[in-house]
Order: C-alpha cells, then sequence, then structure tokens
C-alpha cells in the first residue's frame, strides 16, 4: 500500500531537521562550555597558551563529531534517492524514526564530551606541565562517551536501509504496527543515550579534573575512569538491543 | 477530488514540511552554539577582568573557541537551506 512519494517527503524532511537541528543544539553547547574553561585557563597561565589552545581544539574536534553525525544523517535523508523505490507507511515513520535517533542521540554524548573537556581545561590551567597525560585522559573520556552516538549512529543506518519498502503483511494492523515499531526503535537509541552519554562525560570529567589535583595516583584514577565508564555504557546497550528487537522481530 | 488536484495538493504539502522542517532545524540548531559562544565569552569577560594584561590573549582564545563552536550552527544553516531550496 504504497503513499505518494510527497507525503513521504514530510517524513523525510522532517528527520532530516530534527537531526541536525538536535544535534547541533548540543554540539554548540558543549563546544562553548570547553572554549570558556579554556579562555578561563589561558587567565591562569598564559604562558602555557599554546598548549592550552592545542588541547581545547582537539577536544572541541572531538565533540564535533557527535553533530557530523547529525549533518550525516540529514543530508542521506535529503538527497539518498529515499523517494525512487516507492514507501508505505511504515517505511515513512523509518525515515521519521531514524532523524530521531541521530538527533536525539547524540544530545547526551556531546553533553558528556562537554563536561569532559570542559574539566580538562581546568586541570590543564592548574598544571599546564601536564598538558599531555590529561590531554590523553581527556581523549579516552571523550571517546568513551561518543560510543553511544555511534550506537545511535548504528540505529540510524539500520532504520534507513535495511526496512522493507512495503511490508509484507500489508492490513492496516501490521502498519501501525510497525510504524510504532520505527519510530519507537528510534525514540528508544535517541533518548537512551541521553544518561549513559552525560554519564560518562560525568565520571571522564572529574578523572580529569582530579589528575591535576592528585598526580601521584594517576593510573588508579584512569582505571576508575574505565571501569566507571563501562558500567555506565550498559544502559546504553540495553537501548540497542531494544531497538534491534523493535526493528527487527516486531 | 481527481487525481490531478490531490498531486498539486500533496506537492504543497511536501513543500510546506519541507519549510517547517528548515524551521525547526535552524531554530533548535541554534540554541546550542548561541547558548555556548554567550558563555565562552562571559567566562572571558570574567577572566580579563582579574587579569586585565592578558585581555590580547584571553580575546584570541576566545574567538577562535566561538569561532569552532560556530560550525555547529553553521550546519544547522546549511540543511535548512537545502530544505527551502532545493527541495
Amino acid at each position: 500500500m504504497l503513499i505518494q512519494e510527497e507525503f513521504v517527503k514530510v517524513f523525510l524532511f522532517m528527520g532530516a531537521a530534527i537531526s541536525t537541528g538536535v544535534a547541533s543544539l548540543s554540539g554548540g553547547f558543549a563546544e562553548g562550555h570547553i572554549a570558556a574553561e579554556a579562555t578561563k585557563s589561558m587567565m591562569i597561565q598564559p604562558k602555557a597558551s599554546d598548549s592550552i589552545l592545542r588541547s581545547m581544539l582537539i577536544s572541541q574536534a572531538v565533540t564535533e563529531t557527535g553533530a557530523i553525525f547529525g549533518l550525516v544523517i540529514s543530508l542521506l535523508l535529503i538527497f539518498g534517492g529515499f523517494t525512487h523505490f516507492g514507501a508505505d507507511w511504515a517505511r515513512a515513520f523509518s525515515f521519521l524514526g531514524a532523524g530521531l535517533a541521530m538527533g536525539l542521540g547524540c544530545t547526551g554524548p556531546n553533553f558528556g564530551s562537554g563536561y569532559s573537556g570542559a574539566q580538562a581545561m581546568k586541570s590543564i590551567g592548574r598544571v599546564p606541565s601536564q598538558n599531555g597525560r590529561i590531554t590523553t585522559n581527556m581523549l579516552i573520556g571523550q571517546a568513551l562517551s561518543q560510543t553511544s552516538a555511534i550506537f545511535a549512529l548504528v540505529v540510524a543506518f539500520m532504520l534507513l536501509y535495511t526496512v522493507p519498502s512495503q511490508t509484507s503483511v500489508s492490513s492496516l494492523n501490521a502498519l501501525i504496527l510497525k510504524s510504532c515499531a520505527y519510530l519507537g526503535a528510534g525514540l528508544t537509541i535517541g533518548l537512551g543515550t541521553i544518561g549513559p552519554g552525560a554519564g560518562i562525560g560525568f565520571v571522564a570529567g572529574k578523572a580529569n579534573l582530579m589528575l591535576s589535583k592528585y598526580s601521584k595516583s594517576q593510573s588508579l584514577i584512569t582505571r576508575t575512569m574505565f571501569l566507571g565508564a563501562a558500567v555506565t555504557e550498559s544502559t546504553s546497550i540495553y537501548a540497542l538491543v531494544t531497538a534491534f528487537l523493535l526493528i527487527f522481530i516486531s | 477530488m481527481d487525481i490531478q488536484s490531490t498531486q498539486v495538493l500533496a506537492q504543497g504539502i511536501a513543500h510546506a514540511a519541507a519549510f517547517v522542517g528548515a524551521g525547526i532545524c535552524m531554530g533548535v540548531g541554534s540554541l546550542g552554539p548561541g547558548s555556548g559562544q554567550g558563555y565562552t565569552g562571559g567566562k572571558a569577560c570574567e577572566s580579563i577582568a582579574r587579569a586585565p594584561e592578558h585581555s590580547g590573549l584571553i580575546t584570541r582564545t576566545m574567538l577562535i573557541g566561538q569561532a569552532v563552536t560556530e560550525s555547529t550552527g553553521i550546519y544547522a544553516l546549511v540543511i535548512a537551506l537545502l530544505l527551502i531550496f532545493t527541495t
């Protein structure tokens, strides 16, 4: 039961808008906080300005990846030629679900990466000689936080490319079921990465801050950071599994 | 309604949805860079107030940080313009 091409476009455009809009929201917010703390560190340690600037740009670049995921999914939705194959209602809702998955799914990781980077800037301002170690720890923390965004990217690609154009059973009940399942998959991973992303960022941020205060127990702090991040990541894996179940088994 | 007017109506709805999407994209997408850049500027003011002799360095860092933060806002602008003009 194909629907008209123009109605499919409504869903494509809405998905694209949410994907970039919400991803840019969190990306801009996070990068702004990183820059703010870097500016304050410049005031405290003007002689270490080059290394502070470098670390700030590196951390902003990693945080940028979340916003770039959103941009990629938006461009795919607008220009990926999805209207050529025809779509029914369930397929149209999968486009909207992909946009929700990527847009909302970058929110938590970006906030987390921003907090991690901001605390790293603060601690470099306290002890600029530890710049190398603090930057390394900060990058590890930001990468751990962005893994939730990669889960969201995977679900968005699944929704875009593994959903059939027409469901095999085209009764009204099946269509409504499938539509809600795809929309729910997008919402699941989208909202499900907010917690873990921000949480891992909080763990990494505090670890970065304490690295400057207590530089003797560095390996212990890093190890605890990994442990805390791994446990926090588990709920985003629950969200990923739920999204897969909704896409494939509903 | 006949096929022709349904087609025209559908095209109008798709076009309208593109405009609404562009509005959502740019509207929501400017919340982030706006608040981030503002926070950066505020911290820069605070820092310059506490250490006015380093104002050149602080201002330079603030501008670089704000420029990088602007890039996510430009992504939202690009998608909004694409939605308006190429659909």
